[in-house]
C-alpha cells in the first residue's frame, strides 16, 4: 500500500472516509477487504444479530479511511437479516462512499443490487471484481461506460492477485472529497413508474413533511411504491393505503403487484446495461465449474464424494489441530505451573494463594489456550469449503436428509463436527445464514457424542461390559443421533413452528481460495474467539477451583462447595440408579468439561497415598529444552496425522491408570445403571466452553438456556426409562 | 407445468410466480422473474432440491419453492 502523498497543506486536517463495502454473496467482497486491510481488519458482530461484521482503519496517501464491510446481498429488500442490516447501516449512517464490489463474471445479476444502491443517493466506486476470469471466458467489459452510464467510478479489479487496488482506493478518495459532484445518476424506470413516484413523493410530503430530512425522497417513494414494511413502519404507517389513489393510474397499467413491477423494471435496468457494456464471444466453452459438477453432484457418485470430502475434513481439522493441543496442555500444566510455583515459592506465597494461582490461573488459562488449535483449523477448512465453492454443493447433496429434521443442508458440516468437538461446531453454524436454521442447528450439536465424552465410555465399558466394548459405545453415539433426529422434530413442530426457511442458494463457481485471504481469515476469527470467548472460559475455570476448594481447607471433596452441591443434587438421580453424592459431584465437575467425569471420580474414590515416591521436578533448563523438542513432535505428528489413514488413538496409558477405579464403580453401581450413567453424560448439558460458545455466537444466553433446559431434562428421562425400564425386564 | 416437474436438461419460460411475500421477493431478487427462461441443470442425489440456470448463473431451490412457478416449456 502507498501511503506517500504530497500532502496540501490545508486549514482544515482531511477527515476519515467511511467507506461501506456492498455486493452480492461470491463477489470476492471478503477478499478484496482482506487485500486492502490485512491484518487490520477487526471482526465483531452487527450489534445484536449473529451476522458477522468487519471493519478496518487502513491509511492511503496519508488519508485515514475507515471500511465497514456490509453482509453480502443480492438486494436490498427488507427480508433477510442480511440485507436488513446492510440498509440500516446505509441508511442511518450515510457513509461517504459505498465500494460497490461487482463480480464481472455474472454482470447482471450484480448490477441489479448497484441499481439499489444508486437510488440512495451516496457515491459509489463499482469495483469490478473477478475480471481476470472474465477476460480468460473471453469476455470484454467497458468499465468505463459503466462509470459514465451510472454517473459513479468503475473499476477492474482482480482481488485475489491485489490488482486495481491503487486505482480503486483514488477512485474512493476522488469521489470521496468531492460528493456533490459525484452523486449517482437516477435511472428512469420508465414513464409511469416515475410519474407514480413523483406523486407519492407529494403526497409524502403532505404526510410526513419532515420524512425525507432523514432519507433520499426518491428512494422512499419507491420503498413505499414495494410496500415496504420497514419503511412503512419507520414512518408510522400503517400500510400504503395512504396512496392508493395515486398508484391507481400504476396498478390499473401493470396489475396489483408492485413489488414485481419494481424487481422488473430494475432487472430491465440491469439488463439493458449489460448488454451494452458486456460483449460476449459468440461460443462459449463448457466452464470447469460444469465438468466438476457432472461428477460431483451425480446422482451416484455426489453423496460418496460428499462423504469423502467430510471424513476429510473432519480429520484434517482434529487430527492436524491436536498434537499442538496436546503440546500447549503438557507445556502449560507442567513446566508453566512449576515455574509459577518456583516463582511464589520465592516470595513465601501461602499454600492457597499458590494453588489459586496454579490450579486456578494458569489451569484456566491453559484450558483456554487447548482450544485454540482446534479453532484455528475448523475456521481455516470451513473458510476454505466456503470460498471454493464446495460448501453450496455440499448443502445441495444434503438437503434432503436434513430438511427432514427441519434443518438446512448447511447444517450438516457443524452436526459432524460436533462428534469431534461441540465447540467449533457451534462457531461452524456460522455459515448457515438463516438465524432459525442457525438456532436449531446449534440446539442439536451437543447432542453429538464428542471426543470428551468418549474416555468416560471408555472407562465405564471397560468396567462393566469388556465383552462387548465396541457395541456399546457406537449404541451410544446412535443415541445421541436419534435423539437429534426426534429432537429436531419436536422442535420444528414446537419453538420453530411456523416459520418456513427458504433454500434458495446460489451454487457459485469453483474457485481456489487464495492462502493469504484464507490464513487472515482464519487469524481473525482465531483471535476473535480468544479475545472474547477466553475471557469468560477463564472466569468460570477460575470460579469452578473455588468450588472445588472452598471452604478452605477442606480435606475430602466432598465438603467442598461442589461436594456439598453434589450432595444436595444426588436425591434427583436416585430413580435413575446413581444417586450417589460422588456420581452427582462427578456430574457437576463435568461442566467443566465431560471427560473431568472420570477424572473427579478418580479423585473422589480413590484416596491420595499420602507416602507417594515424589520425583525429583525438572529443572527450568530441561523445561524449555522440552518444551521445544514436544513442539517439534506435535509438528510432526500432526504432519503424520495428515498422511496416515487411520484416525483416532487410544492410550493405553489411560486404560492402565483407570483400573482401581474400574474395580471401585462395581462397588456402586450395575452394569445397567452404568448404561443409564452413560446415557445420561451423553445427553445432559453440554460443557461450559459450549455455554460460552453459544453466548458469543448468538449474542445472548437465550439458546444456551433453550439447550440446558431440554438436555437436562432429555437426560434425566432417558438415563429414567433405560434404569427402571431395564428392571422391569430383570436387567438390573 | 410447474418448474418442479421439468427434467433436467428441459428448459422452461416462466409464466407466472405463485408464491407470496418473502418467496417471490426472494425469487425475483435472484432474477426469478415472469418471461425469464430457466433451464433445469439438475435433480440433487436424493431428489430434492434441484439446479436450475438462469441469468446465466447457477441457482438451487427445494420442489417445494420450485412448484410455485409455473412455465411454458420449451424444448
Amino acid at each position: 500500500m502507498k501511503s506517500q502523498a504530497a500532502l496540501k497543506i490545508n486549514s482544515t486536517p482531511p477527515k476519515v472516509l467511511t467507506v461501506a463495502v456492498a455486493g452480492n454473496p461470491n463477489s470476492g467482497k471478503s477478499t478484496l477487504i482482506n487485500a486492502i486491510a490485512g491484518t487490520r481488519l477487526q471482526v465483531g458482530n452487527w450489534a445484536g444479530v449473529t451476522v458477522e461484521k468487519k471493519e478496518a482503519l487502513v491509511e492511503y496517501r496519508g488519508r485515514q479511511i475507515r471500511l465497514v464491510d456490509l453482509p453480502g446481498t443480492y438486494s436490498l429488500s427488507p427480508y433477510t437479516q442480511e440485507e436488513i442490516i446492510a440498509r440500516d447501516y446505509l441508511i442511518q449512517a450515510r457513509p461517504d462512499v459505498i465500494i460497490n464490489v461487482v463480480d464481472a463474471t455474472n454482470l447482471e445479476r450484480n448490477l441489479y443490487l448497484t441499481v439499489q444502491l444508486l437510488e440512495l443517493g451516496i457515491p459509489v466506486v463499482a469495483a469490478v471484481n473477478i475480471y481476470d476470469e472474465a477476460e480468460q471466458k473471453g469476455y470484454r467489459i467497458d468499465t468505463g461506460l459503466i462509470g459514465q452510464t451510472l454517473g459513479i467510478k468503475a473499476v477492474p479489479t482482480v482481488a485475489t492477485r491485489k490488482s486495481g487496488l491503487d486505482e480503486l482506493l483514488d477512485a474512493v478518495l476522488e469521489v470521496g472529497d468531492d460528493p456533490a459532484a459525484h452523486r449517482p445518476r437516477q435511472l428512469n424506470y420508465g414513464t409511469d413508474i416515475e410519474a407514480a413516484a413523483g406523486r407519492v413523493e407529494q403526497r409524502l410530503r403532505e404526510l410526513r413533511p419532515t420524512a425525507a430530512d432523514n432519507y433520499p425522497a426518491k428512494w422512499l417513494a419507491l420503498k413505499l411504491m414495494e410496500g415496504d414494511r420497514d419503511v412503512l413502519g419507520e414512518l408510522d404507517l400503517p400500510d400504503h393505503g395512504a396512496f392508493r389513489e395515486v398508484l391507481e393510474h400504476l396498478k390499473r397499467a401493470h396489475g396489483e403487484d408492485l413489488e414485481a413491477l419494481m424487481a422488473d423494471a430494475r432487472y430491465a435496468q440491469a439488463a439493458g446495461l449489460t448488454r451494452e457494456v458486456l460483449k460476449k464471444p459468440e461460443v462459449s466453452r463448457v466452464e470447469l465449474t460444469e465438468k466438476i459438477d457432472r461428477i460431483a453432484l451425480n446422482r451416484f457418485l455426489g453423496i460418496p464424494i460428499f462423504l469423502a470430502a467430510m471424513w476429510l475434513v473432519f480429520k484434517l481439522t482434529f487430527d492436524v489441530s491436536s498434537p499442538f493441543s496436546d503440546w500447549l496442555d503438557k507445556t502449560i500444566n507442567g513446566p508453566g505451573k512449576r515455574l509459577i510455583e518456583a516463582l511464589m515459592g520465592l516470595v513465601h506465597a501461602p499454600d492457597w494463594l499458590v494453588s489459586l494461582a496454579t490450579d486456578g490461573v494458569v489451569g484456566g488459562t491453559g484450558f483456554v489456550l487447548i482450544f485454540v488449535p482446534v479453532i484455528f483449523a475448523m475456521m481455516f477448512f470451513l473458510t476454505f469449503l466456503e470460498a471454493s465453492g464446495y460448501m453450496a454443493r455440499a448443502a445441495f447433496v444434503m438437503d434432503r436428509a436434513m430438511h427432514a429434521m427441519g434443518l438446512h443442508g448447511k447444517s450438516f458440516i457443524p452436526m459432524l463436527l460436533g462428534f469431534g468437538c461441540n465447540v467449533p461446531a457451534i462457531y461452524a453454524t456460522r455459515t448457515l445464514e438463516n438465524p432459525r436454521d442457525k438456532a436449531l442447528t446449534a440446539l442439536l450439536i451437543p447432542l453429538m457424542s464428542c471426543g470428551a465424552r468418549l474416555p468416560v465410555y471408555v472407562v465405564f465399558v471397560g468396567a462393566f461390559f469388556a465383552a462387548y466394548s465396541g457395541t456399546v459405545i457406537w449404541s451410544l453415539y446412535v443415541m445421541g443421533l436419534v435423539m437429534a433426529v426426534l429432537m429436531g422434530i419436536l422442535f420444528k413442530k414446537t419453538i420453530f413452528r411456523g416459520e418456513y426457511p427458504l433454500f434458495i442458494m446460489e451454487l457459485p463457481p469453483y474457485r481456489l481460495p487464495g492462502m493469504r485471504s484464507l490464513m487472515i481469515h482464519t487469524w481473525e476469527k482465531g483471535k476473535h474467539f480468544l479475545i472474547k470467548a477466553g475471557t469468560y472460559i477463564f472466569a468460570v475455570s477460575v470460579l469452578t477451583w473455588f468450588l472445588l476448594n472452598l471452604p478452605w481447607g477442606v480435606e475430602s471433596k466432598r465438603d467442598s462447595y461442589m461436594g456439598q452441591m453434589g450432595a444436595v443434587v444426588a436425591p434427583a438421580l436416585q430413580p435413575l440408579g446413581f444417586g450417589t453424592w460422588e456420581a452427582a459431584a462427578s456430574l457437576i465437575t463435568g461442566i467443566i468439561a465431560k471427560e473431568i467425569v472420570v477424572g473427579t471420580m478418580g479423585e473422589i474414590y480413590i484416596p491420595k497415598a499420602k507416602d507417594e515416591p515424589q520425583e525429583e521436578p525438572p529443572s527450568l533448563g530441561q523445561d524449555l529444552k522440552e518444551i521445544v523438542v514436544s513442539f517439534g513432535s506435535a509438528a510432526k505428528e500432526a504432519a503424520e496425522n495428515i498422511i496416515s489413514f487411520g484416525s483416532g488413538k487410544f492410550s493405553t496409558e489411560e486404560k492402565e491408570k483407570s483400573k482401581p477405579l474400574k474395580s471401585l464403580l462395581h462397588k456402586s453401581l450395575t452394569p445397567l445403571s452404568a448404561y443409564a450413567f452413560m446415557a445420561f453424560v451423553l445427553l445432559y448439558m453440554p460443557c461450559m466452553v459450549v455455554a460460552v460458545a453459544m453466548r458469543h455466537e448468538f449474542g445472548s444466553w437465550k439458546w444456551f438456556g433453550v439447550t440446558f433446559a431440554y438436555q437436562m431434562t432429555l437426560a434425566w428421562l432417558v438415563a429414567l426409562i433405560i434404569y427402571q425400564g431395564g428392571k422391569l425386564l430383570g436387567l438390573g | 407445468m410447474n418448474l418442479a416437474k421439468l427434467q433436467p436438461g428441459q428448459s422452461g419460460r416462466i409464466t407466472q410466480i405463485g408464491a407470496l411475500g418473502p418467496l417471490k421477493r426472494r425469487l425475483m431478487d435472484m432474477g426469478v422473474l415472469v418471461g425469464e427462461v430457466v433451464k433445469v441443470e439438475k435433480v440433487a442425489p436424493l431428489g430434492d432440491p434441484i439446479e436450475i440456470t438462469v441469468k446465466a448463473y447457477k441457482l438451487s431451490l427445494r420442489k417445494r419453492e420450485a412448484e410455485g412457478i409455473l412455465v411454458e416449456v420449451l424444448a
